[in-house]
């Protein structure tokens, strides 16, 4: 990650740059649908245009994007909007077999541990670190992560060491 | 490990340039508005749209002047949806399609769209949606979708699609992705051209079972059956003399006694190309076919053809008396891609 601090008004581009990937993958994360994150992507950046938040370092930032992301999925699932939802066909397609199974198998996961796995694998972040960038306590992260472990395993069985 | 193919998983995953472009777009924007927020006043620009909207009150101006729509948007959104509350938009294939203006009343939402050929000469007064564009909302719907207009400066028509809750229920809420992912353009017209052949010459068929995918006509039911899944085609030969470009014709003959005129298109779903026939008397009476019915089969090389055949209730006995004539849509262009714009509908 970049730790370089961007100043809001000259370097949206940098922002998008550094943390469209990340955010964008979050969304997906949550949804597993490439429109639903689509929408989440938009609506975070657009978040971000209106409030013009000012951080002190690049890892409030990296915790703003994270913890928005995460409020906006959520917002979007509870809606009213997405329970009448019909999901469409899947849009997105990988380019190794084995990658699409891994993709419909974690859409098995449940959605409330989806997020907690994309930050602890993918983003590398450690239990205290999410705890403090959802706000949330360690020890719901901890439950909520071991929970999503036993999850995968089951969906999982033995193709993956969870 | 989980955590190695996750994380391969998820290099495979990043958002679209034209999503980035849109965000940027919309910071552009956000720092026009602000520009403007300091330089008029709110009384200013009330009074100055005041004096606007009394001289022009259709959304059509709005969109030719998006200068004008952004100065009522710094005022209400109210005002601003009276006009033209949507514009958004996507490009792709140097084809831009903008949601111009939404009017929403009791379970019918009328929706007006742009599609703008920003780089050359696909989209024409002729351009069509056919069956490519699809509506995505939270409930049941009926929709249709005509060209409303075309202004060949811009090179854009302009649509209007109108859906109706299937429920009869007040559309309230929520939001709609309406998308296109191709369009026709480039159509020719053939109307009642002559089909220049001696009927009396026609023979007695050799017919075959086909499967049906369709039908209709006067006497569809009577001859057919409404549940009938199979039905009598005459066996088609190679494509014979026909003035229509992108239509076969490919046999002409009887079965049991009925004359049957049968033409086919390659790759229909991607250029629409349909008609039909009817005949002529003596006294130029026109006689509707008395059914037709649609069937398709594969070439040798996989390509889908879609058959149609005409049915007439014409005998071998009188059919000299008679002329062949037909109407023909074709289109020569088709321009595929992904345009699609959420919006709300309140």
């Amino acid at each position: 990650m970049d730790k370089q601090s961007f100043t809001f008004n000259d370097c949206l581009e940098d922002v998008i740059n550094v943390y469209a990937n990340m955010v964008y993958r979050i969304a997906f994360s949550y949804t597993r649908d490439k429109s639903n994150a689509d929408d989440i992507f938009q609506e975070v950046f657009f978040r971000y245009i209106r409030k013009k938040p000012i951080f002190e370092t690049e890892e409030h930032r990296k915790a703003w994007f994270i913890r928005v992301t995460a409020n906006c999925c959520k917002k979007m699932w509870s809606s009213a909007w997405m329970k009448k939802m019909v999901p469409l066909e899947d849009n997105i397609k990988f380019e190794m077999a084995e990658t699409n199974n891994l993709h419909y198998e974690l859409k098995k996961l449940p959605i409330k541990y989806r997020t907690v796995i994309h930050l602890f694998y993918y983003e590398d972040l450690s239990i205290e670190e999410i705890s403090k960038t959802l706000k949330k306590k360690p020890s719901t992260i901890r439950t909520q992560l071991t929970r999503a472990r036993y999850k995968l395993k089951e969906i999982l069985k033995e193709d993956y060491d969870v | 490990m989980f955590k190695d193919k996750y994380y391969s998983m998820n290099e495979e995953i990043y958002p679209g340039n034209q999503i980035i472009n849109k965000i940027k777009s919309k910071y552009k924007y956000q720092c026009k508005r602000s520009k403007l927020k300091m330089i008029f006043s709110k009384p200013i620009i009330i009074f100055i749209v005041l004096i606007i909207c009394s001289f022009t009150t259709t959304p059509i101006i709005a969109y030719n002047v998006p200068a004008f729509y952004e100065l009522i948007y710094q005022i209400s959104p109210m005002s601003a949806q009276f006009f033209m509350p949507v514009q958004e938009s996507c490009e792709d294939n140097g084809i831009k399609m903008e949601v111009i203006s939404t009017y929403i009343h009791d379970s019918t939402a009328e929706i007006y769209i742009a599609l703008q050929d920003l780089r050359e000469n696909r989209v024409d007064e002729t351009t069509d949606l056919f069956d490519s564009y699809y509506i995505h909302c939270p409930f049941d719907t009926m929709a249709t979708c005509k060209k409303v207009g075309f202004d060949e400066a811009s090179k854009t028509a302009t649509f209007l699609i109108s859906i109706t809750e299937c429920d009869n229920k007040r559309i309230t809420g929520n939001k709609i992705t309406f998308s296109v992912n191709k369009f026709i353009s480039g159509k020719h017209e053939y109307n009642h051209i002559p089909v220049r052949m001696d009927l009396s010459d026609i023979k007695e068929s050799n017919s075959k079972e086909v499967s049906l995918i369709g039908g209709g006509g006067e006497k569809y039911g009577e001859y057919v059956g409404s549940n009938t899944e199979t039905n009598n085609a005459i066996v088609s030969s190679a494509s014979m003399d026909f003035p229509v470009k992108g239509i076969d014709f490919t046999g002409i003959g009887f079965v049991n006694n009925m004359l049957h005129v049968q033409t086919s298109v390659i790759d229909a779903l991607n250029n629409d190309n349909h008609g039909y026939f009817y005949l002529r008397d003596e006294n130029e009476n026109i006689i509707e076919s008395a059914y037709s019915f649609n069937f398709i089969e594969n070439t040798n090389n996989g390509e889908r053809v879609d058959y149609n055949e005409h049915v007439f209730d014409v005998s071998p006995l009188e059919i000299d008396k008679y002329s062949l004539y037909g109407t023909f849509v074709t289109s020569n262009l088709l321009t595929e891609g992904n345009w699609r714009v959420t919006f709300p509908i309140n």
